[in-house]
Protein backbone atom coordinates (compact mmCIF):
# COMPACT_ATOMS: atom_id res chain seq x y z
CA UNK A 1 0.00 0.00 0.00
CA UNK A 2 1.48 3.17 -0.92
CA UNK A 3 1.80 6.82 1.20
CA UNK A 4 -1.10 8.47 -0.95
CA UNK A 5 -3.44 5.27 0.06
CA UNK A 6 -2.31 5.70 3.47
CA UNK A 7 -2.82 9.09 3.88
CA UNK A 8 -6.83 8.83 2.67
CA UNK A 9 -7.33 5.88 4.89
CA UNK A 10 -5.85 8.01 8.04
CA UNK A 11 -7.40 10.53 6.73
CA UNK A 12 -11.33 8.97 6.54
CA UNK A 13 -11.13 7.07 9.91
CA UNK A 14 -9.61 9.84 11.76
CA UNK A 15 -7.94 12.94 11.03
CA UNK A 16 -10.93 13.74 9.09
CA UNK A 17 -13.39 11.83 10.10
CA UNK A 18 -17.07 12.54 8.50
CA UNK A 19 -18.37 12.74 12.30
CA UNK A 20 -15.97 14.41 14.10
CA UNK A 21 -13.76 15.96 11.96
CA UNK A 22 -16.00 17.37 9.20
CA UNK A 23 -19.04 17.18 11.04
CA UNK A 24 -21.10 15.67 8.41
CA UNK A 25 -24.04 13.36 8.21
CA UNK A 26 -25.30 14.11 11.77
CA UNK A 27 -29.15 13.94 11.16
CA UNK A 28 -28.92 10.30 10.63
CA UNK A 29 -26.31 10.10 13.75
CA UNK A 30 -28.85 11.54 15.64
CA UNK A 31 -32.00 9.68 14.82
CA UNK A 32 -30.63 5.90 13.90
CA UNK A 33 -27.94 5.51 17.25
CA UNK A 34 -30.46 4.04 20.19
CA UNK A 35 -30.56 0.38 19.09
CA UNK A 36 -27.01 -1.39 17.40
CA UNK A 37 -28.70 -3.38 15.63
CA UNK A 38 -30.36 -0.97 13.34
CA UNK A 39 -27.51 1.09 13.74
CA UNK A 40 -24.89 -1.59 11.85
CA UNK A 41 -27.97 -2.20 9.54
CA UNK A 42 -27.93 1.54 8.44
CA UNK A 43 -24.00 2.05 8.11
CA UNK A 44 -23.86 -1.18 5.66
CA UNK A 45 -26.42 0.82 3.84
CA UNK A 46 -24.45 3.87 3.80
CA UNK A 47 -21.28 1.80 2.98
CA UNK A 48 -23.29 0.50 0.04
CA UNK A 49 -24.11 3.69 -1.20
CA UNK A 50 -21.42 5.80 -0.81
CA UNK A 51 -18.41 3.19 -2.63
CA UNK A 52 -20.85 2.37 -5.21
CA UNK A 53 -21.68 6.42 -5.97
CA UNK A 54 -18.26 7.84 -5.70
CA UNK A 55 -17.45 4.66 -8.12
CA UNK A 56 -20.51 5.85 -10.48
CA UNK A 57 -19.76 9.40 -10.56
CA UNK A 58 -15.58 8.73 -11.02
CA UNK A 59 -16.81 7.14 -14.07
CA UNK A 60 -19.13 9.61 -15.57
CA UNK A 61 -16.71 12.72 -14.19
CA UNK A 62 -15.46 12.90 -17.76
CA UNK A 63 -18.65 13.35 -19.56
CA UNK A 64 -20.98 15.62 -16.80
CA UNK A 65 -21.13 18.55 -17.57
CA UNK A 66 -20.18 21.31 -14.49
CA UNK A 67 -22.89 22.71 -14.31
CA UNK A 68 -25.41 20.25 -13.64
CA UNK A 69 -22.87 17.53 -11.79
CA UNK A 70 -24.83 17.82 -8.48
CA UNK A 71 -28.22 17.17 -9.75
CA UNK A 72 -26.20 14.06 -11.44
CA UNK A 73 -24.63 13.37 -8.10
CA UNK A 74 -28.04 13.43 -6.50
CA UNK A 75 -29.84 11.21 -9.10
CA UNK A 76 -26.62 8.23 -8.92
CA UNK A 77 -27.07 8.30 -4.58
CA UNK A 78 -30.56 8.17 -5.10
CA UNK A 79 -30.69 5.01 -7.24
CA UNK A 80 -28.35 3.02 -4.77
CA UNK A 81 -30.37 4.08 -1.94
CA UNK A 82 -33.45 3.24 -3.73
CA UNK A 83 -32.36 -0.30 -4.37
CA UNK A 84 -30.96 -0.70 -0.76
CA UNK A 85 -34.79 0.18 0.33
CA UNK A 86 -36.27 -2.37 -1.92
CA UNK A 87 -34.05 -5.00 -0.88
CA UNK A 88 -34.74 -4.40 2.65
CA UNK A 89 -38.66 -4.00 1.66
CA UNK A 90 -38.48 -7.47 0.05
CA UNK A 91 -35.75 -9.33 2.18
CA UNK A 92 -35.81 -8.12 5.52
CA UNK A 93 -39.21 -6.10 6.32
CA UNK A 94 -38.75 -6.08 10.20
CA UNK A 95 -35.61 -4.07 9.46
CA UNK A 96 -37.14 -1.85 6.57
CA UNK A 97 -39.90 -0.94 9.52
CA UNK A 98 -37.44 -0.18 11.93
CA UNK A 99 -35.48 2.17 10.25
CA UNK A 100 -38.61 3.69 8.50
CA UNK A 101 -37.95 6.89 6.60
CA UNK A 102 -34.30 7.03 7.49
CA UNK A 103 -32.91 4.46 4.46
CA UNK A 104 -34.38 7.07 2.34
CA UNK A 105 -32.43 9.63 4.09
CA UNK A 106 -29.27 8.31 3.04
CA UNK A 107 -29.90 10.22 -0.37
CA UNK A 108 -29.26 13.42 1.78
CA UNK A 109 -26.73 12.25 3.99
CA UNK A 110 -24.14 15.05 3.38
CA UNK A 111 -21.48 12.93 4.00
CA UNK A 112 -22.54 10.93 0.31
CA UNK A 113 -23.05 14.57 -1.66
CA UNK A 114 -19.76 15.81 0.64
CA UNK A 115 -17.44 12.69 -0.97
CA UNK A 116 -19.10 12.92 -4.26
CA UNK A 117 -17.82 16.74 -4.25
CA UNK A 118 -14.36 16.20 -2.38
CA UNK A 119 -12.87 13.52 -4.08
CA UNK A 120 -14.46 11.34 -6.83
CA UNK A 121 -15.60 13.67 -9.56
CA UNK A 122 -11.83 15.08 -9.56
CA UNK A 123 -10.28 11.06 -9.61
CA UNK A 124 -10.55 7.80 -10.79
CA UNK A 125 -12.64 4.87 -9.81
CA UNK A 126 -10.38 3.21 -8.16
CA UNK A 127 -9.05 5.93 -5.24
CA UNK A 128 -12.95 7.42 -5.47
CA UNK A 129 -14.15 3.89 -4.10
CA UNK A 130 -11.07 3.89 -1.34
CA UNK A 131 -12.15 7.31 -0.53
CA UNK A 132 -15.71 6.23 -0.22
CA UNK A 133 -15.24 2.94 1.45
CA UNK A 134 -13.22 4.60 4.08
CA UNK A 135 -14.90 7.49 5.14
CA UNK A 136 -18.15 5.31 5.24
CA UNK A 137 -16.19 3.03 7.33
CA UNK A 138 -15.01 6.00 9.23
CA UNK A 139 -19.01 7.18 9.98
CA UNK A 140 -19.64 3.64 11.06
CA UNK A 141 -17.42 3.10 13.62
CA UNK A 142 -18.50 6.59 15.24
CA UNK A 143 -21.87 5.43 15.26
CA UNK A 144 -21.91 1.95 16.66
CA UNK A 145 -19.52 4.04 19.66
CA UNK A 146 -22.29 5.92 19.96
CA UNK A 147 -25.30 3.25 19.96
CA UNK A 148 -23.52 0.85 21.71
CA UNK A 149 -23.48 3.61 24.85
CA UNK A 150 -26.91 4.87 24.18
CA UNK A 151 -28.59 1.22 23.58
CA UNK A 152 -26.48 -0.32 27.17
CA UNK A 153 -27.27 2.70 29.26
CA UNK A 154 -30.86 3.38 27.97
CA UNK A 155 -32.29 0.01 27.74
CA UNK A 156 -29.93 -2.35 29.18
CA UNK A 157 -29.51 -4.44 26.44
CA UNK A 158 -27.17 -5.06 23.38
CA UNK A 159 -28.31 -5.70 19.94
CA UNK A 160 -31.24 -6.90 21.88
CA UNK A 161 -29.73 -9.04 24.43
CA UNK A 162 -29.90 -8.18 27.78
CA UNK A 163 -26.73 -7.32 29.46
CA UNK A 164 -25.52 -8.16 33.36
CA UNK A 165 -25.96 -5.73 35.25
CA UNK A 166 -26.80 -2.90 33.19
CA UNK A 167 -30.44 -4.84 32.88
CA UNK A 168 -30.88 -5.84 36.58
CA UNK A 169 -32.69 -3.96 39.31
CA UNK A 170 -29.65 -2.24 40.74
CA UNK A 171 -29.57 0.25 37.37
CA UNK A 172 -32.00 2.51 37.11
CA UNK A 173 -32.19 2.47 33.23
CA UNK A 174 -31.55 5.82 31.79
CA UNK A 175 -34.32 6.57 29.40
CA UNK A 176 -33.10 10.09 28.08
CA UNK A 177 -30.26 7.65 26.16
CA UNK A 178 -32.63 6.56 23.89
CA UNK A 179 -34.70 9.50 23.25
CA UNK A 180 -33.23 12.50 21.28
CA UNK A 181 -31.98 14.33 23.92
CA UNK A 182 -29.89 11.43 24.52
CA UNK A 183 -28.25 11.63 21.38
CA UNK A 184 -27.21 15.11 21.42
CA UNK A 185 -25.48 14.22 24.58
CA UNK A 186 -23.63 11.40 23.27
CA UNK A 187 -22.71 12.72 19.74
CA UNK A 188 -21.45 16.00 21.44
CA UNK A 189 -19.52 13.84 24.59
CA UNK A 190 -17.67 11.68 21.35
CA UNK A 191 -17.01 14.63 19.16
CA UNK A 192 -15.46 16.34 22.49
CA UNK A 193 -12.94 12.77 23.47
CA UNK A 194 -12.16 12.32 19.83
CA UNK A 195 -10.49 16.34 19.48
CA UNK A 196 -9.23 16.48 22.61
CA UNK A 197 -7.31 13.62 21.39
CA UNK A 198 -6.27 14.86 17.78
CA UNK A 199 -5.37 18.17 19.41
CA UNK A 200 -3.19 16.85 22.07
CA UNK A 201 -1.57 14.88 19.34
CA UNK A 202 -0.92 17.90 17.25
CA UNK B 1 -19.77 17.93 -28.37
CA UNK B 2 -19.55 18.33 -24.54
CA UNK B 3 -19.68 22.64 -24.88
CA UNK B 4 -22.83 22.47 -26.44
CA UNK B 5 -25.74 24.26 -25.30
CA UNK B 6 -28.12 21.14 -25.36
CA UNK B 7 -25.86 18.86 -24.25
CA UNK B 8 -26.66 18.71 -20.47
CA UNK B 9 -29.99 18.61 -21.25
CA UNK B 10 -30.01 15.21 -23.35
CA UNK B 11 -27.07 13.76 -20.64
CA UNK B 12 -29.76 14.49 -18.13
CA UNK B 13 -32.41 12.92 -19.87
CA UNK B 14 -30.27 9.83 -21.02
CA UNK B 15 -28.75 8.81 -17.57
CA UNK B 16 -32.33 9.82 -15.52
CA UNK B 17 -33.60 6.71 -18.55
CA UNK B 18 -30.88 4.55 -17.71
CA UNK B 19 -30.89 4.77 -13.94
CA UNK B 20 -34.56 4.29 -13.45
CA UNK B 21 -35.17 1.90 -16.08
CA UNK B 22 -32.72 -0.29 -13.93
CA UNK B 23 -34.92 0.79 -10.67
CA UNK B 24 -38.09 -0.06 -12.49
CA UNK B 25 -36.67 -3.28 -13.26
CA UNK B 26 -35.70 -4.11 -9.85
CA UNK B 27 -38.81 -3.12 -8.17
CA UNK B 28 -40.72 -5.31 -10.48
CA UNK B 29 -38.72 -7.92 -9.97
CA UNK B 30 -39.31 -7.94 -5.87
CA UNK B 31 -43.01 -6.35 -6.15
CA UNK B 32 -44.61 -9.48 -5.55
CA UNK B 33 -42.18 -10.21 -2.49
CA UNK B 34 -42.89 -7.32 -1.33
CA UNK B 35 -46.38 -7.71 -1.40
CA UNK B 36 -46.65 -11.02 0.06
CA UNK B 37 -44.39 -10.16 3.19
CA UNK B 38 -47.25 -7.57 3.78
CA UNK B 39 -49.75 -9.82 3.40
CA UNK B 40 -47.96 -12.46 5.41
CA UNK B 41 -47.46 -9.86 8.78
CA UNK B 42 -51.20 -8.95 7.99
CA UNK B 43 -51.47 -13.06 8.61
CA UNK B 44 -49.60 -13.47 11.14
CA UNK B 45 -51.31 -10.36 13.37
CA UNK B 46 -54.67 -11.99 12.97
CA UNK B 47 -53.50 -15.81 13.72
CA UNK B 48 -51.62 -14.38 16.70
CA UNK B 49 -55.17 -12.28 18.39
CA UNK B 50 -57.10 -15.58 17.64
CA UNK B 51 -57.32 -17.69 20.60
CA UNK B 52 -55.00 -20.75 20.09
CA UNK B 53 -53.68 -19.96 16.46
CA UNK B 54 -50.35 -18.40 16.67
CA UNK B 55 -49.17 -19.24 20.20
CA UNK B 56 -46.75 -16.30 21.12
CA UNK B 57 -42.83 -18.00 19.96
CA UNK B 58 -44.18 -20.28 18.15
CA UNK B 59 -41.52 -21.75 15.03
CA UNK B 60 -43.08 -21.92 11.64
CA UNK B 61 -42.22 -21.65 7.95
CA UNK B 62 -44.05 -18.52 6.27
CA UNK B 63 -45.99 -21.04 3.87
CA UNK B 64 -47.21 -22.90 6.61
CA UNK B 65 -48.72 -19.75 8.54
CA UNK B 66 -49.86 -19.00 4.86
CA UNK B 67 -52.00 -22.10 5.02
CA UNK B 68 -53.56 -21.78 8.52
CA UNK B 69 -54.75 -18.32 8.09
CA UNK B 70 -56.53 -19.78 4.58
CA UNK B 71 -57.72 -22.65 6.60
CA UNK B 72 -58.84 -21.44 9.83
CA UNK B 73 -59.60 -18.00 9.37
CA UNK B 74 -62.78 -16.40 7.64
CA UNK B 75 -63.32 -13.17 5.62
CA UNK B 76 -65.54 -10.60 7.65
CA UNK B 77 -69.30 -11.61 7.03
CA UNK B 78 -72.75 -9.65 7.21
CA UNK B 79 -72.61 -10.00 11.02
CA UNK B 80 -69.29 -9.85 11.74
CA UNK B 81 -68.72 -5.89 11.43
CA UNK B 82 -65.74 -5.84 9.96
CA UNK B 83 -63.86 -8.42 11.83
CA UNK B 84 -62.44 -11.58 10.51
CA UNK B 85 -63.64 -14.34 12.51
CA UNK B 86 -62.59 -17.88 13.84
CA UNK B 87 -65.58 -20.48 14.22
CA UNK B 88 -65.74 -23.65 15.09
CA UNK B 89 -68.16 -25.81 13.00
CA UNK B 90 -70.07 -22.77 13.02
CA UNK B 91 -70.16 -21.94 16.19
CA UNK B 92 -68.18 -18.21 17.07
CA UNK B 93 -65.21 -18.40 18.93
CA UNK B 94 -63.44 -14.96 18.21
CA UNK B 95 -63.10 -12.35 16.15
CA UNK B 96 -60.50 -10.52 14.67
CA UNK B 97 -60.53 -6.50 14.71
CA UNK B 98 -58.27 -5.04 11.93
CA UNK B 99 -57.39 -1.22 13.05
CA UNK B 100 -55.66 1.62 11.28
CA UNK B 101 -54.63 4.92 12.03
CA UNK B 102 -51.97 7.49 12.45
CA UNK B 103 -49.29 7.34 14.83
CA UNK B 104 -47.08 9.67 15.89
CA UNK B 105 -44.91 9.52 12.65
CA UNK B 106 -46.67 6.94 10.42
CA UNK B 107 -49.46 4.58 9.92
CA UNK B 108 -49.92 2.25 12.72
CA UNK B 109 -51.92 -1.08 11.67
CA UNK B 110 -53.00 -3.79 14.04
CA UNK B 111 -55.43 -6.08 14.90
CA UNK B 112 -57.65 -6.78 17.89
CA UNK B 113 -58.77 -9.89 19.35
CA UNK B 114 -62.39 -9.75 20.94
CA UNK B 115 -63.68 -12.79 22.09
CA UNK B 116 -67.98 -14.46 21.01
CA UNK B 117 -68.93 -12.59 24.38
CA UNK B 118 -68.14 -8.83 21.63
CA UNK B 119 -66.66 -7.52 24.74
CA UNK B 120 -63.77 -9.06 26.51
CA UNK B 121 -60.27 -8.71 24.77
CA UNK B 122 -58.12 -11.81 23.88
CA UNK B 123 -55.04 -10.25 22.36
CA UNK B 124 -53.60 -6.81 20.36
CA UNK B 125 -50.82 -7.69 17.64
CA UNK B 126 -49.18 -4.72 15.55
CA UNK B 127 -48.43 -5.65 11.93
CA UNK B 128 -47.17 -1.93 11.22
CA UNK B 129 -45.70 0.95 12.73
CA UNK B 130 -42.84 3.45 12.17
CA UNK B 131 -42.64 4.56 15.91
CA UNK B 132 -39.47 5.71 17.59
CA UNK B 133 -37.10 2.78 18.36
CA UNK B 134 -37.34 2.07 22.19
CA UNK B 135 -40.04 4.12 23.19
CA UNK B 136 -42.77 4.29 20.97
CA UNK B 137 -42.06 1.66 19.08
CA UNK B 138 -42.91 -0.81 22.75
CA UNK B 139 -45.85 -1.18 21.52
CA UNK B 140 -45.33 -3.80 19.60
CA UNK B 141 -43.45 -5.53 22.52
CA UNK B 142 -45.74 -8.72 24.17
CA UNK B 143 -45.04 -7.11 27.67
CA UNK B 144 -47.13 -3.86 26.56
CA UNK B 145 -49.84 -6.21 24.14
CA UNK B 146 -50.02 -8.69 27.05
CA UNK B 147 -51.60 -5.83 29.48
CA UNK B 148 -54.91 -6.01 27.08
CA UNK B 149 -55.25 -9.70 27.51
CA UNK B 150 -58.58 -10.30 29.15
CA UNK B 151 -59.63 -6.73 29.49
CA UNK B 152 -63.58 -5.72 28.76
CA UNK B 153 -64.51 -2.84 26.26
CA UNK B 154 -66.82 -0.71 27.52
CA UNK B 155 -70.54 0.77 25.80
CA UNK B 156 -69.31 4.45 26.08
CA UNK B 157 -67.33 6.71 23.74
CA UNK B 158 -64.23 5.35 25.48
CA UNK B 159 -64.59 1.68 25.31
CA UNK B 160 -60.26 1.33 26.76
CA UNK B 161 -59.22 3.82 28.53
CA UNK B 162 -54.84 4.05 28.29
CA UNK B 163 -53.70 5.67 31.87
CA UNK B 164 -50.69 7.00 33.06
CA UNK B 165 -47.65 4.38 33.49
CA UNK B 166 -48.38 2.50 36.88
CA UNK B 167 -51.65 3.99 37.57
CA UNK B 168 -53.92 1.94 39.36
CA UNK B 169 -56.10 0.01 36.99
CA UNK B 170 -59.24 -1.34 36.29
CA UNK B 171 -60.90 -4.18 33.83
CA UNK B 172 -60.84 -1.66 30.99
CA UNK B 173 -57.94 0.33 31.33
CA UNK B 174 -53.92 -0.04 30.05
CA UNK B 175 -51.10 1.71 31.11
CA UNK B 176 -49.38 3.58 28.37
CA UNK B 177 -45.43 3.43 27.98
CA UNK B 178 -43.42 5.60 29.82
CA UNK B 179 -41.67 8.48 27.21
CA UNK B 180 -44.25 7.71 24.93
CA UNK B 181 -47.08 10.02 25.46
CA UNK B 182 -47.62 10.53 21.60
CA UNK B 183 -48.24 7.93 20.21
CA UNK B 184 -50.11 6.53 23.06
CA UNK B 185 -52.29 9.37 23.14
CA UNK B 186 -52.74 8.61 19.31
CA UNK B 187 -53.31 4.55 19.67
CA UNK B 188 -55.67 4.49 22.02
CA UNK B 189 -57.84 7.51 19.96
CA UNK B 190 -57.08 4.61 16.94
CA UNK B 191 -58.24 1.39 19.46
CA UNK B 192 -60.79 3.59 20.68
CA UNK B 193 -62.74 5.10 17.32
CA UNK B 194 -62.27 1.45 15.74
CA UNK B 195 -64.18 -0.23 18.86
CA UNK B 196 -67.18 1.84 18.78
CA UNK B 197 -67.22 1.80 15.21
CA UNK B 198 -67.43 -1.99 15.57
CA UNK B 199 -70.13 -2.18 18.70
CA UNK B 200 -72.54 -0.59 16.12
CA UNK B 201 -72.27 -2.75 13.15
CA UNK B 202 -71.95 -5.81 14.92
CA UNK B 203 -74.98 -8.34 14.95
CA UNK B 204 -75.16 -10.30 18.16
CA UNK B 205 -74.75 -14.04 17.51
CA UNK B 206 -77.59 -16.41 17.03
Amino acid sequence: MNRNNKKVIHDALWQNNPIFGQVLGICSTLAVTNLVLNTMVMCLALIFTLSFSAVSVSILRRFTPRNIRMMVETLIIAFYVIIVDIMLKAYWPQMSENLGPYVGLIITNCIVMGRCEACSNSCAPAPALMDGFFNALGYTFVLLIIATFREVLGLGTFMGFAVPFFSGPYWDKWVIMVMPPGAFFMLGIVVWIFRAIQLRKE
Amino acid sequence: MTEKKWFPIIYMFIITAVFSFVLIGFTNFTSARVAANQRLAFEKAVLAVLPGLYPEGEKISSLDLHQRFVDKVLPPDETSGGAYTLRDSGKLIAYALPISGRGFWAEIKGVIGISADQKTITAVSFYQQNETPGLGAEIAKPEFRKQFHGKVILFSDKPLAFKRPGEQLDAHSINAVTGATQTCTRLEKIINDALINWQKQVKPEP
